[in-house]
């Protein structure tokens, strides 16, 4: 029996399977896309948006609207705003992108949720590197059942804050957070990023702080730009440990990204609005079972 | 000095002239010219109050001309594709005349401050911004933005014209039955520094 010849091919097949699987889809033209304007967001921290003589929608907000309900339309055009310094913005830099157009998609295959982001690289600003190591960093966040407040309805914008470092008059020290913060409590938002000069990825999370290392769901992410167009590929396990959100088909959760172009660091980024992703499951942008 | 028997008695004459009966004209000539005198007061008189509702007037002083003028010259209500625009009146001074008239006696008040220079450079003007801007909201607050309203209709807004934005704001303003001025202060003067929680809305 133990060694038969259709034993060891039958143990063969169920032993090598998992490994062929893991890997992301060959043929990512057939995956459908979502096409997400990313804006520059200027200095609008948490606070100034929840702030109704500041921000209109303070009041939308309070009634549970998204920020997309309203601003998926104009994301381009909030972008020149605040990258000319028009609004929200007291150190513009000359000749910022204002927005970047990408797209976003998704798929899995019951173990690995495999993510591709794509986008034309904008002309560089010529501003000094603030991070000279990576040209081009991406990162994406996700957030289980709605614990971080305001995460349903703006992705990853509760982790910025008024006092969060490169924000004006900001501690150096002081990193993105979450208000009532807590990894144990499940309070917390799980942060993969992809750095293109390092070629390394970060796992981390944002409770009371941001910490870049942790988590252990990220398997890797591979990017290239081809002519002038990026795609990076994350391929990221459904479950880690703490600080990383479990994933599970037929659930929804909080998304958004970023992309740190031209050099960038802190909030010289370019964001998108608060997104969905489901598994196999309805959502601005969804996962299907490949 | 005027001796005053004889002041007294002239007006004693007035009064005597005006109880006696007319010894010289009818009753329907003498009813003719007071209509006629009376058209022409009260035209002279209405002439003369929307003389005051004009933004010529407004602007000959120069708290208004130096201050909320130029900032309104950068809006929508001052200049826009279609040329159809609000002045200072349209938003200021009420259109039924009983809400004019009232608001005319109230606004005597400001040729007090004139007087004495209440606003009179940029510094005290910006220190009684807050003030006089809530003064309006409050005004319009009260009355349902019926200035506003005179041009504006909420219920024959095309949501298909609308961006998303203001589609979205102008429906949630119909279901927690709002009014303009709730959402759209500084629609034409810069919003004052110093607004709370409670100037929100």
């Amino acid at each position: 029996m133990k060694s038969s010849p259709l034993y060891l091919a039958v143990a063969g097949a169920l032993l090598t399977t998992p490994a062929i699987q893991a890997a992301p889809p060959a043929d990512w033209s057939a995956v459908p896309a979502t096409e997400i304007t990313l804006f520059y967001p200027g200095v609008s921290a948490m606070e100034w948006i929840t702030k109704g003589t500041e921000h209109g929608g303070a009041r939308a907000l309070r009634k549970g609207e998204t920020c997309a309900d309203c601003h998926s339309d104009e994301a381009a055009d909030m972008g020149k705003k605040m990258a000319s310094g028009q609004k929200l913005e007291p150190s513009p830099i000359a000749n910022k992108a204002p927005f970047i157009e990408s797209r976003v998609q998704a798929a899995h295959d019951g173990q690995n949720l495999y993510l591709r982001f794509s986008w034309q690289q904008p002309a560089a600003s010529g501003a000094a590197p603030m991070d000279a190591k990576n040209p081009v960093k991406l990162a994406y966040m996700l957030e289980a059942g709605s614990q971080v407040e305001l995460a349903e309805q703006g992705g990853c914008w509760a982790s910025c804050h008024g006092d969060a470092r490169s924000m004006p008059g900001a501690a150096d020290s002081k990193t993105k957070y979450v208000k009532n913060g807590s990894l144990a409590g499940g309070v917390y938002y799980d942060l993969n990023q992809w750095r293109s000069g390092e070629n390394k990825t970060y796992d981390g999370h944002i409770a009371e702080e941001r910490v870049m290392e942790g988590g252990t769901a990220l398997k890797g992410a591979s990017g290239a730009q081809n002519g002038g167009t990026w795609s990076v590929v994350f391929t990221r396990a459904f479950a880690g440990g703490p600080g990383d959100v479990t994933l599970e088909p037929g659930k929804v959760y909080n998304f958004g990204f970023a992309i740190h172009d031209d050099h960038a660091s802190g909030r010289y980024h370019h964001v998108s609005l608060g997104y969905q992703l489901g598994i196999d499951a309805e959502a601005g942008i969804i996962a299907k079972r490949q | 000095m005027k001796d005053p028997d004889v002041r007294q008695s002239a007006l004693k004459r007035l009064l005597a002239f005006l109880r006696r009966p007319s010894a010289h004209y009818s009753l329907g000539v003498l009813l003719l010219a007071g209509f006629a005198v009376g058209v022409i007061f009260w035209g002279g008189f209405n002439t003369v109050v929307e003389a005051t509702n004009t933004e010529t007037f407004c602007l000959s002083c120069h708290e208004m001309r130096d201050n909320v003028y130029p900032e309104y010259q950068q809006t929508i209500h001052y200049t826009n594709r279609t040329g159809v625009r609000a002045t200072c009146p349209d938003c200021h001074v009420p259109r039924e005349w009983t809400h004019k008239m009232v608001r005319k006696v109230q606004a005597s008040r400001e040729l007090w401050g004139k007087l004495v220079g209440s606003i009179d450079t940029p510094e005290k003007f910006e220190a009684k911004r807050l003030q006089l801007a809530r003064n309006e909201w409050a005004r319009m607050k009260a009355n349902d933005s019926r200035e506003c309203r005179n041009c504006h209709s909420l219920e024959s807004m095309n949501a298909a014209s609308q961006k998303q934005r203001a589609r979205k704001q102008h429906e949630m303003a119909r279901e927690d039955n709002m009014t303009c001025i709730d959402c759209h202060k500084g629609i034409a003067h810069k919003k004052p520094q110093g607004m709370t929680e409670e100037d929100e809305e």
